[in-house]
């Protein structure tokens, strides 16, 4: 109790939460940007994070985070474009209810259950980490070699539609991070003599360039133009739904938000198979199935109940076993793991403070979130007039400060640019970037936890497949990549049999 | 250009990517001394030996499936990607230049120099805005508001010249 009351006065500092709040308006501001994702948002936070202690560092990126998820709605109402992928199930009834002059009361309810979501979420997070923790703190190099392996194995569901494509980029991402000094004998790798890639390449220098450069290039090449649509929303603002209304609708968001923390506590699912697994539901169990698609407000409730109550389930994951289950939640484990606190089964024994810290942070990022959203939803509404280039050049600022304040060197802004126009050429060729991010972060254990159980086992290979634990972790691996392979096999069979038909 | 030549495109560039990664970690790294010594060379070799095979793999997949895309269709699909795709690898190198000079400025003439020069840059030459009250107001906008809120707010270090410096 003693240590929940401290992390409870440090996380009510007022500099806690103005940099919640701060956390909740970029995110909120990012998120409802189509194109603009709240992951470009989170890796421009992280450097502003370094001068800053950990608890509101933590809650800066938890404020981005959550203010970003619920920020996809703005645009997903008023827009009929998604701001993240997570609010385009929101689109189908949400901006309909615009069409018909129901955008306030479609913005409000959004804002009110994810919330709800939310903080529902939060208290299934807070009762899951606690015991997963416990289990895993017997692990050995053995078993969290094999529980990294299987975190790896999540790329099958970041792969967008090709699986080998997926794996070529995990493989680029856990060769990146093999460049610089080796930890363990202290050998150059890669380095070809040059000082400055001895530290290896910057898990933030990347991230920045793997998210936010690839979204410049894009904006410069494509120009946006949106104005008749701006016409319409000007006038906007968020109308609280009635009590009725949400107790109506209470019993659908439970089994939303319970749907969103299951799927979110899955590593490499995420907000938008959430949001749609929840919209067909309400769906399916509607009074007015027809009306879906054309402004019913259940549309708007499940989603957004749904992909909010995601947040706190990503967390499960990555504070009880360090594997986070998103690009999003890979920057906050990195934003973690740059002030000192390592997710993972040792978490509560060593930052007992700073995990109740994050429980309230959460909380009130969620109230931020609601009040900004409340009263600032005409900010939203104008910016989302501001041409896309424009809002690119500002981005571009950003990145380079973000690079070069990390270690205050330009050779960072070089790398940055590098790793965001390699990234381009990949997403050009069709090559998903979020499992380089996944390789590089998860590399390095990988590699230490192996080379050390092989240390212990002086090269003996079975200290693999003689742990129970290990080989549960190796089989779930095993089990994810053979689904995905299985589901593309499954996706080709059509061309097979329209060849057969063709031939015949 | 069809998905299937991109794709072979890419196997091809990533297959001699993972060659040259392999020949470079067995030159320059030294091997584990065995029992139990793994040694720092023996991951960046096999990653680079799966990446090479992956490539392989994805060869092998798009060469398949372009025969049984000719069969089917009579034609591979093409990209649409593919009908603006000179103004996205011309804004690519244009970024990429961007942000070298950039990276460059900084280091010479400091942030509050340099700032300005690239936003009046990108807005005259790249993206070829005519509006002097946007330009302006984006220039001079950015250049203070970034430096007022990570210098002066936040403590954050911006780039001093070494050629001058104006703070």
């Amino acid at each position: 109790m003693d240590i929940f009351l401290e992390a409870l006065s440090t996380a009510m500092t007022p500099m806690a939460i103005a940099s919640i709040g701060l956390g909740a308006l970029i995110g909120l501001i990012f998120g409802s940007i189509p194109g603009l994702t709240f992951t470009v948002a989170l890796a421009l936070a992280l450097p502003i994070s370094f001068s800053m202690d950990a608890v509101p560092a933590i809650g800066l990126l938890l404020g981005t985070y959550i203010g970003g998820m619920t920020g996809g709605s703005v645009s997903a109402i008023l827009l009929g474009i998604p701001g993240t992928p997570s609010a385009a199930a929101t689109v189908l009834d949400g901006h309909p209810m615009t069409k018909q002059g129901n955008a306030s009361i479609a913005l409000g309810t959004a804002v009110i259950t994810s919330v709800f979501g939310g903080i529902f979420s939060l208290v299934v997070m807070i009762v899951s980490v606690d015991l997963v923790s416990r289990v895993a703190i017997s692990f050995g190099p053995a078993e969290i070699f094999a529980l990294v392996l299987f975190g790896l194995s999540t790329i099958c569901g970041l792969c967008g539609g090709s699986l080998i494509k997926g794996l070529i980029s995990g493989a680029l991402g856990l060769m990146i991070m093999t460049i610089g000094i080796d930890t363990i004998d202290g050998v150059q790798r890669m380095t070809f003599g040059s000082v400055n890639m001895l530290q290896g390449v910057n898990l933030l220098v990347a991230m920045i360039g793997l998210f936010a450069v690839p979204f410049i290039i894009e904006a410069f090449a494509v120009k946006s133009s949106t104005p008749e649509k701006s016409q319409r929303i000007s006038r906007v603002k968020a109308e609280l739904p009635s009590l009725r209304m949400l107790s109506k609708n209470l019993w659908l968001m439970i089994k939303c938000s319970v749907m969103g923390t299951g799927i979110g506590a899955i590593p490499g699912t995420g907000g938008a198979i959430a949001s749609f697994l929840a919209y067909d539901h309400a769906k399916r169990f509607s009074k007015k199935p027809e009306s879906f698609g054309k402004g019913n407000v259940e549309g708007v409730v499940a989603p957004e109940t749904a992909n909010n109550a995601v947040t706190g389930g990503t967390l499960i994951p990555l504070l009880s076993l360090g594997i986070p289950g998103d690009p999003a939640t890979a920057i906050v484990l990195a934003g973690l793991m740059i002030h000192g606190i390592t997710p993972g089964p040792a978490l509560f024994m060593n930052h007992a403070g700073e995990v109740y810290s994050m429980y309230v942070s959460v909380v009130l990022a969620y109230l931020w979130v609601l009040g900004l959203q409340l009263m600032g939803i005409r900010l939203f509404v104008h910016v989302l007039k501001i041409p896309r280039e424009l809002l690119a050049v500002g981005v571009l600022v950003l990145c380079a400060i973000g690079a070069y304040s990390i270690r205050n060197s330009v050779f960072d802004i070089y790398a940055m640019g590098a790793i965001g126009v390699m990234a381009y050429g990949l997403v050009s060729f069709r090559v998903p970037i979020t499992p380089i991010i996944l390789g590089m972060v998860l590399g390095p254990t990988l590699e230490n936890e192996f080379r050390t159980a092989m240390m212990l086992s002086a090269g003996d290979p079975a200290i693999f497949y003689t742990s129970p634990t290990a080989l549960i972790f190796f089989t779930l691996a095993l089990l994810v990549i053979g689904l995905q392979a299985l589901s593309e096999l499954k996706a080709r069979k059509p061309i097979k049999k329209e060849v057969e038909v063709s031939d015949a | 250009m069809t998905s299937s030549a991109r794709d072979l495109a890419l196997s091809v560039s990533l297959l001699a990517f993972a060659v040259i990664w392999t020949w470079l970690v067995i030159d320059t790294i030294r091997p584990g001394l065995g029992h139990g010594d793994i040694g720092p060379r023996a991951f960046p070799m096999v990653l680079g030996i799966i990446l090479g095979g992956l490539s392989v793999l994805l060869f092998v997949r798009t060469l398949v499936l372009r025969r049984d895309e000719t069969t089917a269709a009579g034609t591979g699909d093409v990209d649409a990607m593919d009908e603006d795709s000179t103004s996205r690898w011309g804004a690519m190198v244009l970024v990429a230049i961007e942000i070298s000079a950039y990276g460059f400025l900084l280091q010479k003439i400091g942030f509050l120099i340099a700032t300005p020069i690239l936003i009046l840059f990108v807005l005259v030459i790249h993206l070829r805005l005519r509006s002097w009250k946007t330009i302006l107001g984006m220039t001079l906008g950015m250049t203070l508001g970034c430096w007022l809120f990570f210098e002066k707010l936040l403590g954050i270090y911006l780039a001093n010249g070494s050629w001058f410096n104006i703070g």
